[in-house]
């Protein structure tokens, strides 16, 4: 029998979303968080020529290694860089389409690919929580040709529908919703990935729909870490197992500290032979 | 013009014509010193009630021992154009200086999200970068641009943009007012006296900021003369014309870094981020802030010249900085 392969769930949504990334395509990722860490990831695995560029007007840099945003704003960020621009050239070159895809972390998705950073609970004017509000994410989700939001598989963070469209998905799902709020057309959520799935959104009713599911996990498991039951796609395929190189090169370059790959359970998975 | 839906977000109305006649009445011409100290600049150009905004934040090359100084010099009721912000918006609201922001985003902050959640300071909702757009669109001296994000979210309803019918190809598209700071804060790696000024490494907003604003105070890690901004053009960033003060403060972004000059302290940081997660801000303002009269004071007494050493040291990536 094989030995068992422990990696935490937040190692299973790196790598989740890492094996997204591919080749020769331009990628648009949130500063300094989790979509970066799966972006290095793929860069030092199977896609090193995946480009990327952040909000801060930085184009396709080389990170010797993971740079937190707060304790890390160095010259290491920026290393490499092909250019050194500022936010609104970003913000224009993704309007003309140059970027295929946007990767963002989020507190809350909901069924139709919206997603909350602002508050929760009480009223605008006086919310019972307070969060920091859209930042880059809105551009990303808005003008990206397809977006990919990362979101722990936690019931709190898939409700039906988020309190507060800080960023837009399907909006309300009806058909053209976003080109008639002045958006550009053709773009949207693409995929949502956790520690245990991966989503995407059904083409007529825009609603989000399970394609793929972790071995290590059963769908039942799944539905009780969502507030919405989401279409689930016939046949459901089976995600890939973390492989000892992802894992490794998480571990021993990419977060030596264990900073962020500490956080999280772990799961201990039994390959079958 | 259609419009088709407005946010009802709070924004003060652009004036396109009202900016010009203020920089035609109040933009010297004159090629003349403009270097001052931070307080003299602080006093002579940031009113109580006035707009500001920045360019980054205290945790990258940000204007740190400005917005110090104007906690220093207890500004009040200032609206502060936040984006892409590090806990520079935590420092001024603490300093009791700000009566509303425009949220392009804060930073998990424990002062800002009570002060908003307590009622004590007002928001408007925007996003990263629909501030830097409205700062471009004042700077291109115009009353407003068309964008193709924003729209169909409650940002949007939060915010002060409008949803219109595009009078060229009949499709909708969202349009965002011009802001026109009142002041404007830029740290620089460089600049001669008259204001000349050279930003390096990616920035967010250096030019929009510096030219939307009405009033513009730089602070810079070193003064160079006119005949080195002269030997090459191509770096300047900011024209003489645009700045009112050049203040000369080396470690200008302590505790943040400059990149190419310093790396952050780390442990200055991280007392600041713990003095907001557990609310005692005001007694870290007291040891950072008010117990000195100048940065310059902090970094000597309180930082000394042994770390600020070993963080020009830390900072091993000099490529493309030409420093």
């Amino acid at each position: 029998m094989s030995e068992p392969i422990t990696f935490s769930t937040t190692e299973a949504i790196l790598v989740n979303t890492a094996n997204l990334i591919e080749e020769d395509r331009t990628y648009w990722v949130a500063i300094g968080g989790a979509p970066m860490m799966a972006m290095m990831l793929a860069r030092m695995t199977h896609a090193p020529r995946a480009f990327f560029v952040v909000e801060d007007g930085t184009i396709s840099p080389e990170p010797p290694e993971y740079v937190p945003f707060l304790s890390g704003a160095s010259g290491l960020a920026g290393y490499r860089a092909l250019a050194w621009k500022d936010m609104n050239t970003v913000g224009f070159h993704c309007a003309m389409g140059y970027y295929d895809y946007g990767i963002l972390d989020c507190l809350q998705v909901d069924m139709y690919g919206n997603i909350n950073s602002t508050l929760l609970g009480g009223t605008y004017e006086k919310p019972e929580r307070r969060f920091g509000g859209a930042g880059g994410a809105n551009e990303i989700a808005s003008m990206c040709w397809r977006t990919v939001f990362m979101a722990d598989q936690e019931k709190r963070k898939y409700p039906e529908r988020v309190e507060f469209i800080t960023s837009p998905g399907y909006l309300d799902g009806s058909p053209r919703a976003r080109e008639k709020a002045g958006l550009p057309a053709n773009t949207g959520p693409y995929r949502v990935v956790s520690d245990m799935a991966v989503f995407g959104f059904d083409e007529e009713t825009h609603r989000m729909k399970l394609l793929q599911i972790g071995p290590w996990t059963s769908v039942e498991e799944l539905f009780a870490g969502m507030g919405f039951e989401p279409l689930v796609a016939d046949p459901l395929e089976k995600l890939p197992v973390p492989t000892e190189q992802q894992l490794s090169i998480l571990r021993a370059e990419i977060d030596p500290g264990g900073r962020v790959l500490g956080q999280g359970r772990w799961i201990e998975y039994q390959p079958r032979d | 013009m259609e419009v088709l839906a407005s946010g009802k977000g709070a924004y003060r109305t652009p004036d396109p014509d009202g900016h010009r006649e203020w920089v035609r009445t109040h933009k010297s011409r004159e090629l003349k010193s403009k270097v001052m100290t931070a307080r003299e600049a602080v006093e002579k150009f940031v009113a109580d009630g006035d707009s500001l905004g920045y360019d980054l934040n205290m945790h990258k090359r940000g204007p740190t021992a400005l917005l110090h100084e104007i906690v220093r010099q207890k500004k009040k009721d200032l609206s502060v154009a936040v984006r892409f912000s590090g806990l520079d918006p935590a420092v001024l609201i603490a300093g009791g200086c700000v009566s509303h922001i425009d949220v392009g985003w804060f930073i998990q902050s424990g002062t800002c999200s009570r002060a908003i959640q307590e009622g004590k300071i007002r928001t408007t909702e925007w996003t990263n970068g629909a501030v830097v757009y409205r700062e471009l669109a004042g700077a291109m001296g115009l009353p407003f641009l068309p964008l193709r994000y924003i729209g169909g979210t409650d940002t949007f309803w939060q915010s002060g943009a409008k949803l219109v019918r595009d009078p060229f190809t009949d499709k909708e598209i969202c349009l965002v007012p011009a802001l026109n700071l009142d002041v404007g804060l830029v740290h620089v790696y460089q600049a001669d006296e008259y204001g000349n000024a050279r930003v390096f490494g990616a920035g967010l907003s250096p030019m929009e900021t510096s030219s939307c604003a009405k009033k513009l105070i730089i602070s810079t890690e070193e003064i160079v003369s006119n005949d080195e901004i002269r030997r090459n053009p191509q770096l300047t960033t900011i024209p003489y014309y645009m700045v009112d003060a050049v203040v000369h403060i080396p470690f200008g972004c302590h505790p943040g870094s400059v990149p190419g000059l310093y790396a952050t302290d780390g442990e200055a940081m991280t007392e600041m981020m713990i003095a907001d997660r557990m609310g005692t801000m005001d007694q870290y303002l007291q040891k950072w802030v008010y117990a000195f009269e100048t940065h310059e004071e902090m970094l000597d007494k309180l930082v000394g010249a042994r770390k600020l050493i070993q963080l020009m040291q830390a900072e091993t990536i000099k490529e493309g900085y030409h420093v």
